[in-house]
């Protein structure tokens, strides 16, 4: 079942290579759609109480003591049944909107929904590193390819950029990821598999350096204030469906990495280091918001808006607190929620007026009441006003991190502050006031409105119904704190 | 006589033609600089064969000589081609492949 | 008086026997005529039925001709892929413009001369076959750059290489004298119990032995510092001879360094492994850095080349079977992945009159897909990225440095990486990002050597496809390639503590 919903996606992006041009998003469509009804059956099905689940489990590698392992548990289910969802939107709009060579750009698109599902199912841990790094290639084709020069920077120079911070991290990763295996056998059978290699363990020294080379990748990816050099030009270059699905879910693989990866295998340098991670997700935050606050460009508001979350995010998974890290993993599904709707309409704006800057912008709400609603349920959720499930996930992380270190807390509830500022600044300059010339103000079109709304339902269902992630995803999230607050103990 | 003097004398014509090759300019005369570094080690052979009394560095001396005249040979053979063609004979002038 | 005569294992010289007929004929057949256009057929016969050979002789482990050459895993391993690799240089040399000027039965009797050299030195156990192997594969090389008499470059090529080669060579000869001297032996088992016994293991003139020998092979494989002749003499060379040097050169001399290093010189193991890990890392760095620089597509593969052979030397800095068994795998993996860029490359060249620059490429993506896949598999490959062969190989390499507590090691091949990605990347960007280049780089088809019809040509194509393929089947089912070469290491197992 796992094996169907993560080879889906690729094998109609194949077919959509070869296919004539004509039939080439039918069979993305129904490829997307088809990942999706699974992914849905699956989460349906989970139950709770019984740890990993559709296990899959094959020798593929022995020489090199990989095996192809799948897996679906609380922490990942409902990360995978939001990668299956954002896709749908991403690939409409595509079709809706047609592009230049078509079977290509669906196949890359595809081909990186397998990379990030094969990332959040994979239970051996090279598997893991191998998926974490096959989901780069496909997204260096659609931005350098499909994605649009600027001011000095071309498309091809700005995705390079990207994918040389990412693969450094990456990198890292492999070297610590092939370590983990081999000190954690100790000369008997080589494993990777991520349950047994947290129930063997490691000495406290070769964790260290081991953290800090996962850390690294993942933090590039998500991307956290130091190492988010890429992300400007890379978000400005490229196309904007695949970048709605790149900031919706890649990002949250590196988050996924820690709370999967990170926390279990290596308890004791996560307690030692508890502190400087605190200090690195808090310095994501306030960079984020106030670069967010600073931008005029639609897309580094998002852009920094998500370095700001993904900053709640990691604060929450460090705060080793249940409360806090069930908070950050229902603040990534909403996140992702948010995300992609939002880039969409950054899309529609941009074939309204003709630009993504909001400086001129303005008005764009008169008439087009719907799609005002909509974007201003979308500002809503970014800006976690109470009432929304962006609230919900942003309390349960503060008060984790209260109970960990008062003051970090209290800093970075101003974050939240800054965040209404970018968020209503960005809603009121492009809705509100005159409209200027060449812009045209339309309503929201019913084919355009089918991509956006369900996703925008879905976060207000979860705003009233949060239980039904929680419910799920709590036993595993405990568990896997659990590990590191016993260290810390 | 001792066997160190056959070794100096062997490291002293391997390092004469060693910095012929760096030196000179005119390849042919660099070919025989190659041929200097090849008889400084068939020499070292040669002398380690007294030493152990033992016929194998001898038999594989015979086999260097003939490894040498091969590797003249293909090497005169280019710098023929290269006269024919008037190319410059001047190893240090070989700059259309500098980059 | 009686004669021992030695007894003749005759399928185990197969192999041997087989490619020095193939030999023979081609140079036969280059003085008739009538015949010559048969030459390329019979010299992919040659290949086809050596490989078969060797497949036959899969399990075979016994010394031939009195202790001179071992025919194993290791050497059948090794062997099969110079082969591989011969095969495509020969489908790509059909119709190069340096073949016609040369004698096209000429050049093929070249090439296989250097085969022969190099399955020799592949089974090479004693100093000697070792020597004249290693010269047997060399001088036909160094002539084979020259042959495309008509351009300068070529020439100059030819004689850079010869000289520089032959440096090598008589750096080589002498560390062997000072081997055999510290060791009274010329066979590889004699010299490590000759040196464990005589005591001269860690004796300065012993090592210097080690060190020249070291340096000899470090010529041969191109590993910094003493890979100058590398960028200049890929660029000259004709294209088909860069594709086989690029990939066989290193397979043999690999395969003679394994069973130098971890057989004859496996007592002093702790003397020279930190010495090849400097040289690693050296040529891991310059390789990597030089080739950022290069605006020559085939003087950037000789740079990156550099560097992977400083990936490919941590393999046996570890002298454990892993290391070997990492090793043969990224071997096979680039044999693979260098087929598929330089058969692009000749296609690329043949098309456009021979222009080598990375520019050319622009927007080839749209124009020119027989070209563009091939070479973007073959960079995403030689980078290291999932889902190729590469993404394994270096995953197998780290393993093996970790086990051997030589990670440190394995951080520097994946710093090299990091670096290599700027230029693996940046050929890729052009050929996808740029828009197409303009008409103004084509040549008029008039002149000689151009061949638009080129990306139609079935024997180009082939090793272009079979390379890319291979490269990304091995990426994703790599258990078959890692029991290839893990035939390999078994065969060394008994030998390595």
């Amino acid at each position: 079942m796992l094996s169907a919903i993560l080879w889906t996606p690729l094998a109609f992006g194949l077919i959509s290579l070869l296919a004539p041009r004509r039939f080439a998003p039918w069979v993305a469509g129904t490829g997307t759609l088809i990942t999706l009804v699974l992914a849905a059956i699956v989460a349906i099905g989970f139950d709770s109480s019984q740890g990993l689940q559709y296990v899959v489990d094959v020798t593929w590698i022995p020489g090199l003591g990989i095996n192809y392992s799948l897996g679906i548990d609380g922490i990942s289910v409902f990360l995978v049944l939001l990668t299956a969802l954002a896709w749908v939107p991403a690939v409409a709009f595509t079709a809706s909107r047609g592009t230049d060579r078509a079977g290509l750009f669906y196949f890359m698109l595809l081909a990186g929904q397998t990379a990030t599902l094969g990332a959040f199912l994979a239970q051996d841990l090279l598997l893991f590193v191998l998926f974490f790094d096959l989901m780069i290639v496909p997204f260096y084709f659609l931005f350098g390819i499909w994605g649009s020069d600027r001011e000095g920077v071309t498309a091809g120079s700005a995705t390079v950029k990207m994918i040389v911070f990412t693969l450094i991290g990456s990198l890292l990763m492999l070297v610590g990821a092939v370590a983990v295996g081999v000190i954690a056998a100790d000369g008997g059978q080589l494993t990777f598999n991520m349950a047994e290699l947290a129930e063997k363990g490691l000495p406290s020294g070769s964790q260290n350096w081991i953290f800090w080379f996962f850390a690294a990748a993942f933090l590039v990816k998500m991307p956290a204030f130091p190492l988010h050099g890429w992300m400007p030009d890379a978000y400005r270059a490229a196309p904007l469906p695949a970048l709605a699905v790149f900031s919706a879910v890649l990002s949250k693989v590196g988050a996924y990495g820690f709370l999967k990866v990170v926390l279990p295998i290596m308890p004791d340098a996560v307690e030692l280091f508890q502190t400087t991670m605190l200090i690195i997700a808090l310095g994501s935050i306030i960079y984020g918001s106030v670069m967010a606050f600073t931008k005029i460009d639609l897309r580094l508001i998002l852009g920094f808006s998500s370095v700001a979350q993904l900053g709640f995010i990691t604060l929450g998974i460090f705060a080793l607190d249940s409360t806090g890290a069930n908070g950050a993993l229902l603040q990534m599904i909403n996140h992702g929620l948010v995300v992609v709707p939002a880039f969409l309409i950054v899309a529609l704006i941009a074939e309204r007026t003709g630009s993504e800057d909001i400086g001129p912008m303005g008005g764009l709400a008169k008439k087009a009441p719907v799609f005002a609603v909509i974007f201003l349920i979308v500002t809503m959720g970014t800006l976690a006003i109470p009432g929304s499930a962006n609230f919900i996930g942003e309390f349960y992380i503060l008060n984790g991190v209260f109970n960990t270190d008062v003051a970090i807390a209290i800093i970075a509830s101003s974050g939240v502050a800054l965040a209404a500022f970018y968020a209503l600044r960005m809603y009121q300059r492009t809705m509100h006031n005159p409209l200027p010339e060449g812009s045209d103000s339309r309503e929201i079109s019913v084919r355009d409105g089918l991509m956006i709304v369900p996703i925008v339902l879905i976060m207000i269902v979860l705003a009233f119904c949060p239980q039904i992630i929680l419910g799920d995803t709590r036993d595993s999230v405990d568990a896997t704190v659990a590990v590191s607050k016993e260290a810390a103990q | 006589m001792a066997i160190e003097w056959y070794l100096v004398l062997s490291a002293m014509l391997f390092s004469i033609g060693f910095a012929g090759v760096l030196v000179r300019r005119n390849p042919v005369v660099v070919l025989l600089c190659l041929e200097l570094m090849l008889s400084g080690g068939a020499l070292a052979m040669l002398s380690f064969s007294r030493l152990h009394g033992d016929g194998d560095g001898q038999v594989f001396v015979l086999m260097v000589l003939v490894v040498a005249a091969a590797e003249v040979v293909v090497g005169l053979g280019l710098v023929v081609a290269m006269f024919r063609r008037r190319i410059p004979l001047d190893v240090d002038e070989m700059k259309e492949l500098r980059g | 008086m009686t004669f021992d005569a030695p007894t003749i294992d005759y399928a185990g010289l197969s192999p041997i026997i087989t490619m020095t007929a193939g030999l023979v004929l081609l140079v036969l057949v280059a003085v008739f005529d009538g015949v010559k256009r048969t030459a390329p057929a019979i010299a992919l016969l040659t290949l086809a039925t050596t490989a078969g050979l060797l497949i036959w002789q899969w399990d075979a482990d016994t010394p031939l001709l009195n202790g001179s050459l071992q025919i194993d895993g290791l050497a059948v391993v090794f062997s099969l892929l110079v082969v591989i690799s011969a095969a495509a240089a020969v489908l790509l040399t059909i119709g190069d413009p340096s073949e016609h000027q040369a004698g096209r039965p000429d050049f093929l009797a070249l090439l296989m001369a250097s085969v022969l050299g190099m399955v020799m030195l592949t089974m090479a156990s004693n100093l000697i076959t070792f020597f004249i192997a290693l010269e047997l594969f060399s001088i036909p090389l160094y002539a084979l750059c020259g042959t495309n008499l008509r351009k300068r470059e070529s020439l100059e090529a030819g004689l850079k290489y010869l000289i520089i080669g032959s440096v090598g060579s008589a750096t080589l000869l002498y560390g062997m004298a000072l081997i055999y001297g510290a060791s009274a032996a010329t066979d590889f088992t004699g010299i490590a119990s000759g040196l464990t016994e005589g005591g001269l293991i860690s004796d300065s003139l012993t090592l210097v032995g080690v060190g020249m020998i070291a340096v000899g092979l470090a010529f041969k494989i191109s590993i910094a510092p003493f890979h100058q002749w590398t960028p200049d003499v890929y660029q000259g060379a004709p294209t088909p001879v860069t594709a086989f040097m690029s990939a066989a050169t290193k397979l043999a001399a690999f395969a003679v360094f394994i069973r130098f290093f971890l057989v004859a010189l496996e007592p002093m193991a702790a003397e020279w492994d930190v010495i090849l890990a400097a040289l690693a890392t050296i040529s891991i760095l310059v390789g990597n850095v030089g080739a950022i620089a290069q605006s020559s597509l085939k003087r950037m593969l000789g740079y990156s080349g550099v560097a992977q052979a400083g990936y490919m030397l941590a393999g046996i800095v570890v002298a454990t079977q892993q290391g070997v068994d990492a090793l043969t795998f990224y071997l096979a993996a680039y044999l693979a992945m260098n087929m598929a860029a330089f058969a692009a490359i000749v296609i690329h060249e043949r098309q456009s009159g021979f222009s080598d620059s990375i520019e050319s490429l622009r927007g080839i993506g749209r124009s020119n897909p027989l070209v563009a896949w091939p070479l973007t598999i073959a960079m995403l490959a030689l980078a290291g990225l999932p889902p190729t062969a590469g993404f394994i190989g270096k995953l197998y390499l780290f393993q093996a440095l970790v086990e051997a507590d030589w990670t440190w090691l394995g951080v520097m091949i994946a710093i090299g990486t990091m670096i290599s990605l700027v230029y693996y990347m940046r050929v890729v960007a052009t050929i996808w990002m740029s828009p197409a280049s303009d008409a103004s780089l084509q040549v008029p088809s008039g002149e000689p050597g151009v061949d638009l019809d080129s990306p139609r040509r079935w024997y180009l194509v082939l090793p272009a496809i079979l390379g890319s393929a291979a490269a990304i089947f091995f990426g994703i089912i790599p258990q078959p390639l890692v029991e290839f070469a893990q035939h390999a290491g078994n065969a060394l197992a008994a030998l390595i503590s």
